[in-house]
């Protein structure tokens, strides 16, 4: 019997460092045809284990068109992440999944899209934005709406310019400094119906304090609840729907059945967002 | 069988090897043992306190170990184990179990090793004897199963098997008055009953009712209910850190700890005493049932006997149905 719970054996092939709480690290599954094999699509997740550290999930940040490496983008928090910030090129870790319902892939291509983040909520659709500027054919029109307290939080500036090619990218920050020039406030308040498009597919990934207000802006443009995505977090462990401690009282699991939800699926559901 | 055969049985087991654990009454509590003599053995009626899950999920497993970032094997010795006397309940909780488990290799390697030896402690009347057999025994995962009968205060014992080991076992002892009940699978055909259905309705209906402010008041979290409950299968993964290696291992975990739902940064998903018992009652009674079509709770009683604030969750269920 195959066991869900041994990782694979991948490497750090290179770490770019984001900010003094963020960095960027590029993973390369060590087994070729394990790596071959390894797909995964937008909006899942996998658990990474450091030994000693034990695991945590994190979401891929790098086009699933990408095949020898994938990204992920991490915060650092507590002990596991704390230790990722020392480890160097090279170092093995252990990884397991994918994991987690991906988004709908008709809707992600034949859909307008509206990426609403807020703080580090940026890096798991960075993996719809880089297939987007990799093959832009296989997508309609996208805008990114990005929200944090200042700029030097922002996530991937470098990669803003590149972006900007095919992707209608709107920033805004809470407290400016004298170089900003973009918008100042909430992300909210860019969402308007000049800018969005009321048929278009909404994708909400930030803290859970910016989903309510989003959601009522979003409804009251004429989204639909089935178009409104929001992905949610919760403690993990198994990562394969049997531990409850991502359950959602009601009968969904964050771990099998998101991490994205549509608002419609989850909108009753008590403590959902 | 007759209580002496029996004994022999337990002999014949212990003999060739196979560790054998029962329940029985040790300073005043039922608690389960392991019997190392058939000679003056006992089939005690009474369900012990702590359940058998134990024996398939331990309270703290090791999941793999590494050394220098290798993963290195964990040899976890195939000990041939009996359980002896495990009642209808608690064999509906392990069936539950073995599926929510059932891509387990931990859980299934463990069951593997192990015959389920049922009992019915209360002798049967005729017509509950049949509805027992039909209804019940063919969704039941067991080798062996004891239906207690008692004729003139001679107690004995009708034999049926669950599964070929069984049979095998008993054919090898020397024993052939069984009848054979093939294992139908976990759920009867027509899948949850009415009332089963209908809680699962009635127990979000009164999410935020009275009930679950009265209980957030009652219930201290202290978790007794969940490490008693013989469905219970919360678990946490934690890695520790010894001399020369690194274990990975999997622990029993409570709901109703605060920590259970706490992601970094302190914040808490299940952030009150209301949200956790109501989670406990919505995984019973929602989310079992819905995922396997089993409900969540075997009825056995545990979590009220042990509760100390007097929560009994038989009398919660019949307020939930009659207020909602
Ligand atoms: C689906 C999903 C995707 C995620 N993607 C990212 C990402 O791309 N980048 C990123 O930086 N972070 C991401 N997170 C959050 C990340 O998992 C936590 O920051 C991480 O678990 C913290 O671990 P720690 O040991 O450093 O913190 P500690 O606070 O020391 O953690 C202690 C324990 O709590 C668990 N835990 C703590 N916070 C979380 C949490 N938020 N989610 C799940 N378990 C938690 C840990 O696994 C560990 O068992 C994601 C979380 C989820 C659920
Ligand atoms: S009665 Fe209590 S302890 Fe027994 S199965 Fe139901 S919830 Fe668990
Ligand atoms: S045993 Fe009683 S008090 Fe303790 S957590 Fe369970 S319901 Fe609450
Ligand atoms: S992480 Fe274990 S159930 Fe979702």
């Amino acid at each position: 019997m195959k066991n869900p719970y041994n990782p694979i054996g991948a490497k750090i092939v290179k770490i770019e460092k984001i900010s003094s709480i963020n960095k960027l690290f590029t993973i390369k599954i060590k087994d070729e045809k394990t790596r071959n094999a390894f797909k995964f699509r937008h909006g899942q997740f996998f658990i990474l284990s450091v030994p000693g550290f034990g695991e945590a999930p994190f979401g891929f940040c790098s086009s699933p068109a990408i095949k020898e490496t994938f990204q992920v983008s991490v915060d650092k928090r507590g002990s596991l992440t704390s230790k990722l910030f020392e480890l160097k090129v090279g170092t093995d870790v252990g990884i397991r999944g994918p994991y987690g319902n991906g988004f709908n892939r008709k809707k992600i291509k034949s859909r307008d899209l509206v990426l609403v983040a807020g703080g580090c909520g940026l890096s798991p659709l960075r993996t719809i934005i880089q297939d987007a500027n990799l093959n832009p054919k296989n997508f309609q029109n996208i805008q990114v709406f990005y929200g944090c307290r200042n700029s030097k939080l922002l996530a991937f500036k470098s990669d803003y310019k590149k972006w900007s090619k095919n992707i209608e990218m709107n920033l805004t920050v809470d407290t400016p400094d004298k170089a900003w020039k973009n918008s100042v406030g909430v992300v909210t308040n860019l969402l308007t119906s000049e800018t969005i498009k009321s048929d278009s597919v909404a994708i909400l990934v930030g803290p859970p304090v910016m989903y309510k207000f989003v959601i009522q802006k979003l409804v009251e443009l004429g989204l639909s609840n089935e178009d409104i995505y929001i992905s949610l977090e919760r403690r993990m462990h198994c990562g394969i729907g049997v531990c409850q401690h991502c359950a959602l009282v009601g009968g969904k699991y964050i771990c099998t059945d998101g991490p994205l939800f549509s608002y419609a699926e989850i909108k009753d559901t008590p403590e959902g967002i | 069988m007759t209580d002496k055969q029996l004994q022999d049985l337990v002999s014949y087991l212990i003999k060739n090897k196979y560790r054998v654990h029962s329940h029985k009454e040790i300073d005043g509590e039922i608690l389960i043992d392991e019997i190392y003599e058939g000679k003056n053995f006992e089939l005690c009626p009474q369900r012990p306190l702590y359940s058998f899950k134990k024996f398939l999920l331990p309270p703290c497993q090791t999941m793999m170990k590494f050394k220098n970032n290798k993963t290195i094997g964990v040899k976890n010795p195939d000990t041939k184990t009996i359980l002896l006397g495990i009642h209808f309940y608690d064999l509906k909780a392990l069936t539950l179990l073995s599926q929510v488990f059932e891509k387990d290799p931990y859980f299934q390697k463990k069951l593997r090793n192990m015959m389920l030896i049922g009992q019915s402690p209360i002798p049967a009347k005729d017509e509950d004897y049949q509805k027992f057999e039909e209804d019940i025994l063919e969704h039941l995962k067991f080798d062996i199963f004891l239906e207690t009968k008692s004729n003139n205060n001679q107690k004995s014992f009708r034999i049926f098997t669950g599964s070929e080991d069984g049979q095998r076992l008993l054919d090898n002892f020397g024993y052939k008055d069984y009848e054979h009940i093939e294992y139908a699978g976990p759920v009867p055909e027509e899948g949850l009953n009415i009332t089963q259905k209908s809680l699962i309705e009635k127990i979000f209906k009164s999410k935020g009712s009275k009930i679950w402010k009265e209980l957030n008041k009652k219930c201290i979290d202290c978790g007794k209910c969940s490490i008693v409950c013989p469905t219970c299968f919360c678990f946490k993964i934690s890695d520790e850190i010894k001399k020369d290696k690194i274990v990975r291992k999997r622990e029993w975990d409570s709901c109703f700890y605060e920590e259970f739902s706490e992601v970094s940064g302190e914040h808490k998903f299940l952030d009150s005493t209301e949200d956790r018992i109501y989670n406990w009652y919505d995984h019973k009674f929602v989310r079992i049932p819905k995922e396997y079509s089993m409900p969540g709770c075997v009825n056995c009683g545990r979590c009220t006997e042990v509760c100390p604030a007097g929560i009994d969750i038989r009398k919660n269920i019949k307020r939930i149905i009659e207020e909602n």
